[in-house]
């Protein structure tokens, strides 16, 4: 093994995730960290909501410039902010604003930084848009999940399809010019044509982005309680990885890039601060619930209001140092794979390369080149069968992997769209096995 | 330490069902002889490997000496010989209670008399043995003393009107025990004049010095500097050390007649110095080895096969190691051609066989795939040639074939009344012959059945624990082999057929069988891309068939920033379990489908 320091250039942090953890009630597949405040509470209206924010301002005031071992004198001002949720659409323009001047003041927000906000149909009107975009927030990700309405009312949504429409227009006459819908495949009582209805529908409305999620029924959420994975009224298998080829065709065909698993945009309009993840480079997360990602630790807050309060109060007491733990060069390696792998430009070995030296390179090579498809002479396993689609391909210097023998550390391995996206974890887990290995 | 004259010599073994409490009370005798000190002391001192503290079982005996001075002013050296508690291991049993005078009689005040305690208690009879009754755990609130006096008193007629009512945990009765082991149990006869000849009651290996021997003195006197003899496997060895057991070794000049110690003499494998062997002195050897000698045989075989095939030679020397230490152990290699290279192993029985498994993975660092067990078949081919078959996919084909016997065991269960009814229902189903059924005291009942062999190498006893919510204990034995309608079951995936899940059953049970088995391969091969048929057939003719639905999708949909984590540690699992599957043609199959068959419902 080669020594540990100094194996991946030091990157500054430039992104900052801000959880907003509101919403009017809990979507029936939703686990992330929440406070439901009830269907007329906003903002501006509601104590718990103030107080949050006024912990956030603390935690944001305590946090240390982190350079990430960059010491070149020079500024790294915030080049994304990412308000996410929960739903952030229930903060008052002002409250938007002061946390906006808090990273302002504290760490420098770019000119042409992306500024994105989560906002959820049927929870701000023309005026908060007008303010969100005059606050500084450039960018809107709206969740709209499905135009069928009784889709969305099986999913424990608040909104209608009209309440989608008209959010829309509202973001229009608002002056938002890079617009990201969310849709969700696998949602109680979708059918296939509902599906490409919801797509077309989507397309018709001319975003400049739109994220497909295949829907997860994570435990203790209420559709494990209802549901089972497959079964009615849950599409089946076969027909949720049938959507998601058909998102991939539809919007494909329509002029978006199928960038990232769940991820397409027009060109130029990728989501910046998310590349940051699946890039693997550091990120700043404020707010309950928030993972930051910086000096190779991984900073989960607490998923409560009151035990993040109390995390905060730590936080100032200790000078913005916590004691979790560094993640290793190894599983950075695995941890890089796997989110790099989510994206069509794929990943290089170059880490891999300094962290596990040749072995690593061979091991991944038998690890995927089965996956390279029937043409890949080495394929043993899974055996080559005409109709088994290739998963992985690899290019080296540009060329294909059938005319290059051995991988190199600049081999850029990518999954192929839709296939190897669609059954991703087949890959990946057979790199880590490799890996795991050695 | 050992001018001990014969006549205060007392040699003693525990008889105690798992869990009445025999390890605590010996631990307890040694605190309080002061063999070993309270500071030295650890929980269940006897039972030296990890497997059997986890379980609280006794699997390999072990042996202690302790001076105790009794009320009658006489020092006392009494040497507890421990038995192993399990079925698999009747035979070290018996050459354990060969190498005493006297036994304790050790049951739970609250639980009665177990079968396995039974069987042990007629093999002590038949040695002639003195047995101490004692009651153990009479501090328990559901302690019933009177009770079990009387069905000891009833089941074997043994007097319990002197029983010691103890509490090992607690300390109640140690004295008393100490006192009727020197008062009760015979000294050993003195024979101090003749020729000598020790028993083997158990032999270990040690990685450096060789094999440690385990003994009783019978006869004569063994001295440090003598050469041994061992009878049946016919070796000689100049002697290195001899010793005592206190419990730890402690070497000695000589022992003589009565006394147990160990000696370790350069032994190279456990082979050759069996338990039941007779070691004599090659100088004035002994006429006649002891009596009792057996080579315990095994009765219950598997295939062995690395998950990884890289780590057959692993696997190998990790057997030939083991095999130093456990003559019953065999094996061979063996070749299929859905698994690889592996090996097909005998054992003494199930948990034997489970032991074994255990301790290759744990102690070597072994990733098995173990297939289901079998027992030795007799196939009578139509040439007229008998042949012996202990592994299914080997049966020959149908038409060679003139008939087929299988193994028969005789089984007795102790059960309170109210499981009878399930408890025969189970054994019904597993193709036993009623026998008897007697009532051993009021509420308390002993079945007996004569049930294949192969019945019960599957999850029989499991089964009865479970349908008699854990009252119930067996005990059985091999009584022969008889002919019966058997036939191969063949299991093929995706159209290849899997050697190690062929399995051999009655006819009438084979379409039962085949759907169960199938419906559960089904729900244990995970999806792969493409559909998977599988089927079970008799011969040509397929009598079940399912398939698996090829995987349509397997991707993390969302992943954001703080989902990292969460998200590799799920690959992460799945690609533990992932490790774990043996590719079988194109399909990869989970080590628990190789053990399908033996839990195919709950009630079979």
């Amino acid at each position: 093994m080669r020594p540990l320091a100094n194996l991946f250039a030091p990157i500054p942090a430039t992104s900052a995730y801000i959880h907003i953890p509101f919403c009017r009630r809990r979507c029936y597949y939703c686990d992330f960290a929440v406070s439901v405040v009830g269907s007329t509470k906003r903002g501006d209206t509601s104590l718990t909501i103030s107080q949050y924010i006024d912990t956030l301002l603390t935690e944001i005031a305590a946090t240390p410039l982190e350079n990430d071992g960059v010491n070149d004198g020079a500024t790294y001002p915030l080049k994304t902010v990412f308000f996410g949720g929960g739903t952030p659409s229930l903060l008052a323009v002002p409250q938007v604003e002061t946390i906006l001047n808090a990273l302002q003041e504290r760490f420098g927000i770019a000119a042409d930084a992306e500024v994105s906000m989560e906002m959820d149909p049927a929870t701000f009107d023309l005026s908060h848009a007008q303010g969100y975009r005059s606050v500084g927030v450039n960018r809107v990700s709206l969740g709209v999940q499905d135009f069928y309405d009784e889709v969305l009312a099986a999913s424990g949504r608040f909104h209608r399809r009209a309440d989608i429409m008209r959010a829309v227009d509202c973001l229009q006459q608002a002056n938002f010019k890079n617009v990201s819908l969310d849709l969700m495949s696998g949602l109680p009582h979708q059918t296939l044509e509902t599906w490409q209805d919801s797509l077309q529908q989507a397309i018709a409305l001319n975003p400049t982005h739109i994220s497909q999620y295949d829907l997860i029924v994570e435990p203790q959420t209420a559709f494990a309680r209802y549901f089972t994975p497959g079964e009615a009224p849950l599409p089946s298998d076969d027909h949720t990885a049938q959507m998601y080829r058909m998102a991939q065709q539809t919007l494909t065909a329509s002029g978006y890039d199928h960038y990232e698993i769940c991820n397409y945009a027009k060109p130029g309009y990728q989501a910046q601060h998310n590349l940051t993840y699946w890039r693997s480079q550091p990120y700043y997360g404020f707010g309950m619930g928030a993972t930051s990602y910086l000096h190779s630790q991984r900073i989960d807050r607490p998923r409560t209001q009151q035990t993040y309060h109390a995390w905060v109060d730590q936080f100032v007491a200790q000078k913005g140092k916590t004691n979790d733990p560094v993640i290793s060069v190894q599983e950075q390696v695995l941890e890089s794979l796997m989110v790099g792998l989510r994206l069509k430009e794929g990943i290089t070995l170059n880490e891999l390369y300094q962290v596990y030296g040749e072995p690593g390179l061979r091991a991944i090579e038998k690890a995927i080149l089965p996956w390279c498809g029937d043409a890949n002479p080495q394929s043993s396993h899974p055996p080559r069968l005409p109709d088994r689609p290739a998963l992985v391909h690899v290019q080296t210097d540009g060329q294909d992997y059938q005319t290059v023998t051995n991988l190199r550390p600049n081999s850029r391995i990518q999954l192929t769209d839709p296939e190897g996206f669609v059954m991703s974890n087949q890959v990946i887990v057979d790199a880590f096995n490799a890996l795991e290995a050695l | 330490m050992t001018d001990v004259p014969v006549s205060r010599l007392r040699n003693f073994s525990i008889i105690a069902h798992i869990d009445h409490g025999k390890s605590t009370l010996a631990d307890r005798l040694l605190q309080t002889t002061g063999t070993v000190s309270d500071r030295d002391m650890k929980a269940q001192f006897l039972d030296s490997m990890d497997i059997e503290r986890e379980r609280g079982i006794t699997i390999k005996l072990q042996a202690a000496r302790m001076n105790y001075t009794a009320q009658d002013g006489e020092t006392y050296v009494l040497n507890l010989i421990d038995t192993p508690g399990h079925v698999d291991f009747t035979y070290e049993v018996s050459r354990s209670l060969a190498a005493c005078e006297g036994a304790l009689l050790v049951v739970d005040a609250s639980q009665g008399v177990e079968a396995q305690t039974l069987a042990n208690v007629y093999l002590a009879l038949e040695n002639d043995l003195e047995i101490i009754p004692v009651l153990n755990k009479v501090d328990l609130p559901g302690a019933d003393p009177e009770r079990v006096k009387a069905e000891i008193e009833e089941i074997i007629g043994l007097d319990c009107s002197n029983a010691i009512l103890a509490s090992a945990k607690e300390g109640i009765g140690i004295p008393e025990i100490l006192e009727a082991i020197t008062l009760l149990v015979p000294p050993p006869q003195d024979t101090t004049q003749a020729p000598a000849r020790a028993l083997i009651f158990d032999s270990y290996y040690d990685p450096y010095r060789g094999v440690i021997v385990y003994f009783r003195v019978t006869d004569g006197v063994i001295d440090q500097r003598d050469r041994i003899r061992l009878m049946a496997s016919g070796k000689e060895y100049d002697i290195d050390e001899l010793g005592v057991l206190s419990p730890n070794q402690v070497p000695v000049e000589a022992l003589h007649a009565g006394e147990v110690g160990y000696i370790s003499a350069s032994i190279k494998s456990v082979e050759d110095a069996r338990v039941g062997d007779t070691i004599t002195l090659v100088k004035e050897p002994a006429a006649e080895p002891l009596e009792g000698y057996v080579e315990a045989k095994p009765m219950v075989f598997c295939g062995l096969f690395p998950t990884d095939s890289d780590q057959y030679e692993d696997l190998r020397e990790a057997l030939d190691k083991l095999r130093l230490n456990d003559a019953a152990l065999q094996y061979e290699p063996e070749t299929s051609s859905a698994m690889g290279f592996g090996f097909r192993c005998g054992f003494l029985g199930l948990l034997h066989m489970e032991i074994v498994q255990e301790r290759l993975e744990r102690e070597y660092d072994l990733d098995l795939i173990t297939t289901a067990p079998s027992v030795i078949y007799r196939v009578t081919t139509i040439k007229g040639e008998v042949i012996e078959i202990d592994n299914p996919s080997m049966l020959p084909e149908p038409q060679q074939r003139e008939k087929i016997d299988e193994p028969y065991v005789k089984v007795d269960i102790i059960t309170p009344e109210e499981f009878v009814g399930t408890l025969m229902e189970l054994c019904q189903k597993r193709r036993g012959d009623f026998k008897d059924m007697k009532y051993l005291t009021p509420g308390r009942t002993t079945l007996t059945y004569e049930i294949p062999l192969a019945e019960i190498v599957t999850d029989f006893f499991d089964q009865m624990k479970s349908r008699s919510r854990g009252y119930a204990s067996m005990e059985y034995n091999l009584i022969g082999y008889r002919t019966n309608a058997l036939v191969k079951l063949d299991v093929m995936i995706n159209g290849d057929k899997v050697d190690p899940l062929a399995a051999i059953v009655h006819k009438d049970k084979a379409y039962y069988v085949g759907r169960a088995l199938t419906e559960k391969l089904k729900e244990l091969i995970p999806r792969h891309q493409f559909k998977i048929p599988i089927q079970a057939s008799i011969g040509s003719r397929i009598i079940a068939s399912e398939s698996i639905p090829a995987l349509r999708k397997d991707v993390l949909a969302k992943c954001y920033g703080g989902d990292i984590s969460r998200k590799k540690k799920l690959l992460k699992k799945q690609a533990k379990g992932k490790k774990r599957l043996k590719s079988i043609g194109t399909v990869d199959v989970p080590q628990e489908a190789f053990m399908a068959v033996l839990k195919l419902t709950p009630s079979s």
